[in-house]
């Protein structure tokens, strides 16, 4: 069973020589293939990472973008609003004048006319009441 | 063994333990068996090597996405064991170990090789010679000194007096007992586990023996698993030393 002869040496050479080929042929290639492919999964995780965070950013830009402009169209309806509310008050009080207007010149010559009626009726009493007498005394 | 060779006359069953199908090479002797299925084995692991590098594609399939299923668990046994830094150059070494001794394994168990006829002893997995174990392990401690060597310098030597020259005959001790269990690990369980099945089947020839085999399968892959991350772990324990100089390296 402990038989030891020349297969000992003749192993260990035929051992190293097998790590030769294999070296050769399946640990060269295959770990560069699976370095290549580390690198290659590596890179591209890197770039989607680079790509995401681009997206997010131009996302958020614009998400600011329409926050702003959301508000400045806000700001403008409110201007336009005012605008025309003051407008509308600005009419509003300058009808109201000229109604006020028309309505003093109006009572004047209401009250022109009655003073003249008046004035008129005035010198009419001297004679109708001269008339009235004339009557009474016939 | 008296007792296993009572039972020589089965033709399926016959266990030979310590008969070896000799080969002369000038006159040095080797053992024919082994060679042939070291051979097989080897053929399998090129064979595999070659087809899965032959036309690497970025998304593997097929015989490309084992064979890189295993790379990457060798690199994480390796890298667990040396630290990120020294691991790389010791992947096909602890690897080649990894799936040599795998192969050997199961190559003993799953292939029927007493279909195969020798003029004496018999094919069987590599691994239960003592000459191929004693031979990695050897190959082991030689890669010890190295690393240790050459990333240390001499200063290497200091580990057998750190951290108290008291246990300098342990530390030297250690040089031998490293290679005498990794050899002796592998060695007895395969040798074991092939006897074991072997009696089993010399006595119920049915179904009873598969369990066993099962089992047999379970051990050779953790035996393959055990001498590559020993492996492993001496060469990184021999390049690290005792000194905090790479504390910060290993998280």
């Amino acid at each position: 069973m402990f038989d030891f002869d020349a297969t000992l040496p003749l192993m260990a050479v035929q051992f190293l020589i097998l790590t030769v080929i294999l070296n050769a042929l399946l640990y060269k290639p295959l770990g560069q293939a699976l370095d290549n492919r580390d690198e290659y999964i590596r890179t591209n995780l890197q770039q989607a990472k680079e790509r995401l965070q681009q997206a997010t950013e131009l996302a958020q830009q614009y998400e600011q973008e329409l926050a702003s402009t959301r508000r400045q169209a806000q700001a403008l309806i409110e201007e336009a609003r005012a605008e025309a509310q003051k407008i509308a008050t600005a009419e509003i009080a300058e009808a109201q004048q000229a109604v006020q207007a028309e309505l003093l010149k109006i009572q004047a010559e209401i009250d022109q006319q009655k003073q003249a009626t008046l004035q008129a009726l005035e010198g009419q009493v001297a004679s109708l009441s001269e008339q009235l007498l004339a009557k009474l005394l016939a | 063994m008296p007792l296993i060779h009572l039972w020589t006359a089965l033709p399926f069953a016959k266990l030979e333990v310590g008969h070896h199908f000799y080969w002369h090479i000038g006159n040095l002797r080797v053992h024919g068996q082994v060679f042939i299925t070291t051979w097989f084995v080897m053929a399998i692991l090129i064979a595999a090597a070659f087809v899965a590098s032959r036309k690497i594609q970025q998304v593997p399939s097929g015989i490309q996405n084992l064979m890189e299923y295993a790379l990457e668990f060798i690199r994480d046994l390796t890298k667990s064991q040396m630290g990120e830094h020294e691991y790389r150059a010791w992947v096909p070494f602890v690897g080649t170990l990894f799936l040599f001794i795998f192969v050997c394994n199961w190559s003993g168990a799953l292939v029927p090789w007493k279909l195969i006829e020798l003029p004496e002893g018999e094919l069987a997995a590599p691994t239960n010679d003592i000459n191929t174990t004693v031979a990695l392990a050897l190959l082991v401690s030689l890669a010890y000194f190295y690393a240790g060597l050459r990333k240390r310098g001499l200063k290497y030597f200091t580990k057998y007096i750190e951290p108290t020259p008291v246990l300098l005959p342990i530390a030297i001790l250690e040089d031998f007992t490293k290679p005498l269990s990794l050899s002796f690990r592998l060695f007895g369980n395969i040798l074991a586990d092939e006897l074991v099945v072997g009696v089993l089947v010399l006595l119920v020839p049915l179904f009873v023996p598969l369990p066993v085999m099962a089992l047999g399968l379970f051990t050779s892959a953790i035996q393959a698993l055990v001498f590559a991350t020993l492996a492993a772990t001496y060469i990184g324990e021999a390049m690290e030393g005792h000194g905090g100089e790479h504390e910060g390296a290993h998280s």
